[in-house]
């Protein structure tokens, strides 16, 4: 068992093998098993990245820590959320615990064209809100959040644009704003730096830290590894198992790196910081 | 007492007026008339205004001599020559609500399997449902018809086309009697079996069917079907004639070599296949075609 | 943001309710081959009956169901977050159609039986109509079996595919072998508003009034799902009883429709689209509007089909997948995509 950085436990993954698509059969299950036996500790108030080599799992794992995995797909072994198995959560407390930032939403699906920035963003408060039924308007503090978040993520400029009129940079920017107006103590993010732009992707990792350093926990998959880098842990995931799960600054964490990309990058540091470049 | 013989006779007259007024103003007896679907109507009196939306209807109430009381028909009823005059208020299927309003019907006929029949009846107006199918509706709607109408020669209106049918099967030439015949009601092969109206007219006459009973009173043959069933005589429609040899497998029937056909016009096919009072018309052309054709 | 779009939403809903009373007075003038408003209704009972008993109840018929399949078209787009969805697609239609079929050749075949007609007699009246209700309903629940659940929206469209073109051969083959059904039948899929009675009309009205109130209530959970299944439940939506209190409402709006007008063409699929053309917004507002919207279209084309060869009248659906199909191809051109 890995332990990373942080004070409190806030995620604790024991023993969790994942097989997606065909679900149980006979007791056995069927189907493509993703994840094998992943053990891992999540501290709070810290910002981990999870990295490793197409197919390796990451989203899945991502997926599983949320309870967000498909009907169909089975999950074995126990992950705990703040000392409460999440098979044990309830819909609402869960969703006001942990945030969601998935990669798929950010294609055209859906009827994109009515839906403003703004209340792309509103709909972030939707855990905390009684939608059921559904009165409409936001509370004061509700819209205060939405505005907080919105200027943080530099898309209060954004706020009467329907979604459709965007560039995908700034949609990206917008879903991140959702995600993050949930408030939720953990936030998980897939691939959120998808269409950003240099800057925007600073921004981000920037905002990222701030939030670490406020006590929210944050959990990204990233294929970029130099915004990874930034991370204060870093989990690395190989064909459905982790290879290593470790702070940032150590060695052991920049040698499993560059194991699980076949030894074809390079980490070096720059201005005190760590950057990793394709070993040509 | 002086007055009494006075008072007496004035209360014999005003009896007498009394008796007199109500028996004027009480209806006379109502008649009721069933209709296929089972439900009854009731008129006041014979019925003057009438509505027909089955161009078999038209033709029966023509028949009946009533044709000068027909308001309004549909747009399929084409005979008689009198109908070319009255108002034309849609489809049996689709009629047109307020043009049957103001025509004031006090009759409508149409057949029970329409949708709207219920509409006409929800406005509150005098629906009969008749559908002639077969020769046993046949005699019913003339029946029902003519209660409603007040003609009290209906049934016998009906047992003289019948007899005349009768009298056509004994023109049959002998050599012709018991040939199957293969009647076509449309060109996408819908053949008449023996339970259609025009199988029963095809007994009656004498004649067989290609069709065996079973198959429902319309079946769709397929061409394999009739060439293997081999009939003796073909009745089709004079537009599908001249394209009979393109059908597989027709063009060896011996039917066809020998030029057993015989070519309906319209006309004849409307008299033949509706169940009407143009059975024996359309018969008699039925027979007399068939007599001309050589028998092999 | 929020306020601007319900004042929005509140004039467009005030223009689509003048828009309907304005055409329903249309509707009140059209029929007899003239255009005339018919003053003087109590001293002509034959003209009072036609405005009372065949118009009045045609025009308000014909906007209620519109409205029925305009609300069943904005939920269908809504679940299937597919703007080519339409009221139908889970197969409501085709299990109208068939339960309608089946009724006709019942009815033909223990007709033929006179001693058996009396039953039958009646059963013309409601059972059609029920029998349409009972068939679309009968239908979704099949493909809800098929899919395996309400969850999955893929595996709902393939179900509905299935049962559409399954229910759709069991329908063709049944007109095949009872042919007299198919004339009643033609009429039945082309769609008409010719049937409409007054307590038509209340059904309509009633089982439109009880499914808007429901599906208002659950509004926000649509604007949700608009994000993908997965963020929506991230959100905390029960997606599986959403999903189920929708595609109840759809097959019961759905079905209510086309158990009293036939299979009407495009005015669900349209409806939102016309809507979201006009003023982007969110879903409580666009059930409503969509719903109104509808309510105008098969209103108006239920106007046009009886003006344009009055008083011979069109069939209603004929002018809906003529002016419908028009409109969206007009759609496709101005913008460059389906919005």
């Amino acid at each position: 068992m890995s332990t990373l950085r942080g004070n409190r436990e806030i995620l604790r993954v024991e023993d969790v093998s994942v097989t997606l698509g065909a679900g149980r059969r006979r007791g056995m299950s069927t189907g493509n098993r993703v994840l094998q036996r992943v053990n891992l500790t999540i501290e709070a108030g810290s910002w981990t990245a999870i990295v490793g080599p197409n197919g390796a799992g990451k989203t899945t794992l991502l997926r599983a820590c949320g309870n967000l995995l498909d009907r169909r797909d089975d999950r074995e072994g126990r992950i705990d959320l703040m000392g409460q198995s999440l098979d044990h959560w309830s819909g609402r407390a869960l969703a006001q615990s942990v945030a969601w930032l998935g990669t798929a939403e950010i294609g055209a699906d859906g009827d994109l064209s009515a839906l403003s920035a703004w209340d792309v963003v509103a709909l972030g408060r939707l855990p905390h809100q009684r939608w059921w039924p559904s009165t409409g308007a936001l509370t004061t503090d509700d819209a205060a959040v939405v505005q907080d978040v919105m200027m943080q993520t530099h898309t209060w400029q954004l706020r009467d644009k329907p979604l459709l009129e965007m560039s995908s940079g700034e949609r990206q920017r917008v879903h991140v704003a959702r995600a993050l107006a949930v408030r939720a103590p953990l936030v998980l993010m897939d691939e959120p730096l998808l269409n950003l732009d240099p800057p925007h992707q600073a921004e981000w990792i920037q905002l990222v830290r701030a939030m670490a350093a406020e006590g929210q926990t944050i959990i990204s998959v990233l294929h970029e590894l130099n915004a990874a880098l930034y991370a204060d842990n870093i989990v690395v995931l190989v064909k459905g198992r982790v290879t290593h799960a470790g702070r940032v600054d150590s060695p052991d964490t920049r040698a499993a790196i560059t194991a699980a990309f076949s030894n074809r990058i390079q980490i070096r540091s720059l201005d005190n910081h760590w950057v990793a470049l394709p070993r040509v | 007492m002086g007055w009494w013989p006075e008072m007496r006779s004035l209360y014999r007259g005003l009896v007498a007026s009394v008796s007199t007024l109500l028996f004027a103003i009480s209806p006379a007896s109502a008649l009721t008339v069933v209709g296929d679907d089972g439900v009854a109507l009731t008129l006041s009196k014979p019925a003057t205004r009438v509505v027909t939306l089955l161009p078999s209807l038209a033709e029966v109430v023509c028949d009946l001599g009533a044709c000068d009381r027909l308001v309004g028909i549909d747009r399929y009823t084409n005979w008689p020559p009198e109908t070319a005059n009255v108002a034309v208020v849609g489809g049996g299927l689709d009629p047109q609500l307020e043009a049957i309003l103001r025509l004031r019907p006090d009759l409508i006929v149409m057949a029970p399997s329409a949708r709207v029949i219920a509409r006409l009846r929800d406005l509150g107006l005098p629906v009969l449902a008749l559908e002639p199918k077969r020769m046993a509706d046949l005699a019913r709607t003339y029946r029902a018809l003519g209660e409603a109408l007040g003609i009290a020669e209906a049934d016998a209106r009906f047992t003289q086309l019948q007899s005349d049918l009768g009298v056509l099967k004994r023109s049959v030439d002998a050599s012709w009697l018991g040939a199957r015949v293969y009647f076509e009601v449309s060109d996408e092969l819908y053949a008449a079996g023996p339970d259609s109206f025009v199988g029963e007219l095809l007994t009656s006459l004498g004649f067989g069917n290609a069709i065996s009973s079973g198959l429902g009173p319309f079946p769709k043959i397929s061409p394999e079907w009739v060439v293997r069933a081999n009939p003796d005589v073909l009745v089709v429609s004079e537009q599908t004639v001249g394209r009979l040899t393109q059908r597989p497998g027709w063009s060896g029937m011996p039917a066809i070599a020998e030029k057993q056909v015989c070519a309906m016009p319209q006309a004849q096919a409307d008299a033949l296949v509706r169940p009407g009072p143009r059975l024996v018309s359309g018969a008699q052309w039925l027979v007399r075609c068939i007599n001309q054709l050589k028998r092999s | 943001m929020n306020a601007r779009n319900t004042t929005s939403a509140v004039s467009v809903a005030l223009t689509l309710l003048l828009a309907a009373g304005a055409l329903t007075c249309l509707g009140l003038m059209v029929g007899d081959g003239t255009l005339r408003w018919p003053w003087g209704l109590t001293s002509d009972p034959i003209t009072a009956e036609i405005i009372w008993q065949i118009r009045a109840p045609r025009s308000i018929g014909a906007w209620a169901a519109g409205a029925l399949l305009g609300l069943a078209g904005a939920i269908a787009q809504a679940i299937f977050r597919n703007p080519l969805a339409d009221p139908y697609l889970l197969g409501s239609s085709s299990g109208a159609a068939l339960a309608v079929a089946i009724a006709l050749a019942l009815a033909s075949w223990l007709g033929a039986d006179v001693s058996g007609a009396a039953f039958w007699g009646g059963f013309m009246a409601f059972g059609l109509t029920g029998a349409a209700f009972t068939g679309a309903l009968l239908a979704v629940i099949l493909t809800v079996t098929l899919a395996g659940g309400v969850a999955q929206g893929t595996r709902l469209l393939l179900g509905g595919v299935v049962v559409g073109v399954v229910l759709g051969a069991l329908t063709s083959f049944l007109t095949f072998i009872a042919p007299n059904v198919l004339l009643n039948m033609q009429g039945f899929m082309l769609g008409s508003t010719a049937l409409l009675n007054w307590s038509a009309v209340g059904r309509l009205l009633v089982v439109g009034a009880i499914c808007m109130a429901i599906a208002a209530t659950f509004a926000k959970p649509l604007d949700a799902l608009q994000l993908g299944e997965r963020t929506a439940r991230s959100l905390g939506i029960p997606l599986s009883q959403v999903n189920a209190i929708y595609i109840l409402l759809l097959a019961t709006v759905t079905g209510a429709a086309v158990a009293h007008t036939g299979l009407i063409a495009f005015v669900g699929l349209a409806a939102p689209h016309v809507v979201r053309a006009w003023l982007p917004c969110q879903h409580r507002a666009l059930l409503l509007l969509s719903s109104l919207t509808g309510g105008v279209l098969l209103l108006g084309a239920d106007a046009l089909a009886r003006l344009i060869f009055s008083p011979m009248e069109l069939p209603t659906g004929l002018l809906t997948a003529l002016l419908g199909g028009g409109y969206l191809l007009w759609r496709m051109g101005k913008v460059g995509r389906l919005s």
